[in-house]
């Protein structure tokens, strides 16, 4: 009985611990004041979230939001469109090759190729940027978008390998046999059984390896050179000496939306997967 | 040479081809040695059965065949060819693997038509062939279902449907009946060997189940520990088995350990804990070797009249088994022996009764003492 309560107890405390934090955000968001709180209560709002369409007079007009360089944040979170638009199909490519190679070409180096693909996920953040940029500074390219790209695919790469591996396990190696032993080429081979078996993985590794990119920080930080992204312009509001300003909450916010939609829609799709 | 008309009058004609083993091997990468040397050569339009209990080798053999697996040692030759260097895609054989492998995410006409589409013939003839094979193996109204809607024997069919398209001259099947219950298991025996009488398609059939072996195959290869033990038509297999593990692992079997003290050209003797027993030998044996003497449950017979091999038992057990009864009787000095007979009305024998036993030496084989199948049989105590 008693260890019940203490797992029930310990239970809501981690979930407290970890949507707390969430929900003050998602609440200081719609709070007429900055930087932003909750024990303060200034009056309901939506200009932070307005911030982003309201025109450029009502723009100067408000204290706070005159001072934030909104063609700036459009144009990083431009420039993280950009870098995704080729960080993820290069590292499907890539993941895509390494989940073949290490699910279906047996060999005693397999253990170590593993580890060796996957040490860019484990790597410090800090330490694939800097080796990128010194890398490529060495080579004549001067840090920026490129850069970032280059550095973020090492590790994204990561991710869609390891989907795609997991659903390659499951597949039967005596289909591919099977379609070899017809007189088919390895090409066809892929290209009319691994590839439509993959085709469900290949998204949810593009979502992932998408949001990766979005996401992240510490990489792009240091091999962005002068250029900006969504993540860097929101850490660079962020340490505002007067405390950020809440339209950082309103993106969380937005971001946290997202990701409820589309879980959301995800689990629906597959249960409706499963009844078919 | 075979040839299948269809109802669209299309004939679909194969070749059957002789497969030869010479002198292969075929040893893993972690060591492991799978088959032992082997020669072994199947007939042009054989259905050639290679029986043997799981691990024995006979899988590998059919994966060397159909080029999955490269032999350390020796050659494979199909139709006199040599395989050597020849990959799965470029051989002509087809294999159908134990759990089938249809192709999940292809309507069933596709998987059919896939070595169709391989050689780059149009779909719409493609589509057409694989309606005349699936005509052949009895489908031909599930040609745009999934391989997941159907029952267990019509993908089997599907699965030998497309095994057919490459027009095979050596079609490899790798237990594929296994996953099926007992009666479609018998019914699609006769009709895989129908299939294999109308195309003249070498079947080479790995099995572990002898009742397949024996029913389909014009001839048997029985295998233990990689080594192929003997080579026969199922009666040679069933009647004459030349080591003591083709004895044990083919057919029900009582087993009796000596050594032999007398030989002649024919008979030998071998003394056992139950005395003297007389069996035929094949000519493998020589006087002081350990031996096993074999006889079938149907040889025994109540009373003496059999000859020279008796036995005072205790009957045990007896239970019919419809068409003929089983008897488990005990010696005096604890050996089990099985008897079938006939059921031709009720029986007089009651358990827990004494009686006489006997079976006539030649009804009995010696062989030399070796390794014999569990079986689950017991063998009488050494």
């Amino acid at each position: 009985m008693t260890s019940q309560r203490i797992l029930t107890t310990y239970t809501w405390a981690f979930l407290a611990f970890m949507f707390a934090p969430l929900l003050l955000m998602v609440v200081s968001s719609f709070n007429d004041a900055s930087p932003p709180t909750v024990t303060d209560w200034k009056g309901l709002t939506g200009k932070w979230y307005a911030f982003f369409w309201m025109p450029q007079d009502a723009l100067r007009a408000d204290e706070v939001l005159r001072s934030l360089d909104r063609d700036r944040f459009i144009g990083c979170f431009g420039n993280s469109l950009v870098v995704a638009a080729f960080v993820v199909p290069l590292s499907l490519l890539l993941g895509l090759a390494g989940a073949v190679l290490l699910t279906r070409w047996r060999s005693r180096a397999n253990g170590m190729l593993w580890w060796v693909l996957l040490s860019p996920m484990l790597a410090p953040g800090i330490v694939l940027g800097l080796s990128a940029l010194v890398f490529w500074s060495r080579l004549g390219v001067n840090a920026g978008l490129f850069t970032i790209i280059m550095a973020q695919t090492t590790f994204v790469a990561g991710y869609p390998m390891l989907v795609l591996m997991a659903r390659l396990q499951r597949q039967p190696v005596e289909l591919e046999e099977a379609a070899l032993d017809l007189g088919a080429t390895p090409f066809r081979v892929f290209r009319r059984l691994t590839l439509p078996y993959l085709a469900p993985a290949l998204i949810s590794a593009g979502v992932i390896a998408f949001m990766a990119s979005m996401e992240n920080y510490n990489t792009t930080m240091f091999a962005k050179g002068g250029a900006c992204t969504f993540a860097t312009e929101i850490g660079a509001m962020a340490r505002n000496p007067n405390g950020h300003p809440p339209v950082i909450n309103a993106v969380g916010t937005i971001i946290i939306a997202l990701t409820v939609i589309a879980a959301t829609l995800h689990t629906w799709l597959s249960r409706r997967e499963a009844i078919k | 040479m075979g040839a299948v008309r269809n109802l669209s009058g299309q004939k679909i004609v194969m070749h059957g081809k002789d497969v030869c083993l010479q002198g292969v091997s075929i040893t893993y990468p972690n060591g492991f040695t799978a088959v032992k040397p082997t020669d072994l050569t199947i007939g042009a339009g054989e259905f050639f059965s290679i029986l043997g209990p799981s691990g024995c080798g006979k899988t590998t053999i059919l994966r060397a065949v159909s080029g999955f697996v490269e032999p350390s040692a020796g050659r494979v030759l199909i139709g006199g060819e040599d395989q050597r260097g020849i990959g799965p895609n470029g051989r002509p054989t087809a294999l159908i693997f134990q759990n089938l492998a249809l192709f999940p995410l292809m309507p069933v006409w596709e998987n059919v038509a896939f070595a169709l589409e391989a050689r780059g013939i149009p779909r719409k003839e493609r589509r057409a062939r694989a309606h005349d094979l699936l005509e052949l193996v009895a489908l031909p109204d599930q040609a745009d279902k999934m391989p997941g809607e159907l029952s267990g024997g019509q993908r089997q069919r599907v699965a030998i449907a497309r095994a057919l398209a490459v027009e095979p001259a050596v079609l490899l099947l790798d237990e594929p009946l296994s996953a099926l219950d007992l009666k479609l298991r018998q019914h699609m025996r006769a009709e895989l060997r129908a299939i294999q009488q109308k195309t003249g398609v070498t079947f080479i059939y790995i099995t572990h189940d002898q009742g397949e072996a024996l029913t389909m195959s014009d001839r048997v290869a029985v295998m233990n520990d990689g080594v192929v033990e003997q080579v026969g038509t199922a009666d040679e297999i069933y009647s004459d088995p030349r080591s003591a593990f083709v004895a044990s692992f083919v057919g029900e079997v009582n087993a009796f350990y000596g050594r032999v003290v007398a030989l002649d050209d024919r008979m030998a003797s071998i003394d056992t804990p139950h005395g003297l027993l007389r069996g035929r030998h094949t000519g493998a044996l020589t006087q002081g070797d350990q031996a096993i003497l074999f006889v079938r449950p149907q040889q025994v017979e109540f009373g003496e009249d059999s000859g020279a091999n008796r036995f005072s038992v205790m009957l045990e057990r007896r239970s019919l088994e419809g068409a003929f009864l089983t008897f488990e009787t005990r010696t005096d000095n604890g050996a089990r022996i099985i008897i079938h007979q006939t059921n031709s009305g009720p029986s007089p024998v009651t358990t827990d009764s004494s009686l006489q036993v006997s079976f006539a030496p030649d009804a009995a084989v010696v062989l030399p003492d070796g390794p014999v199948a569990n079986t689950g049989i017991e063998t009488a105590a050494q």
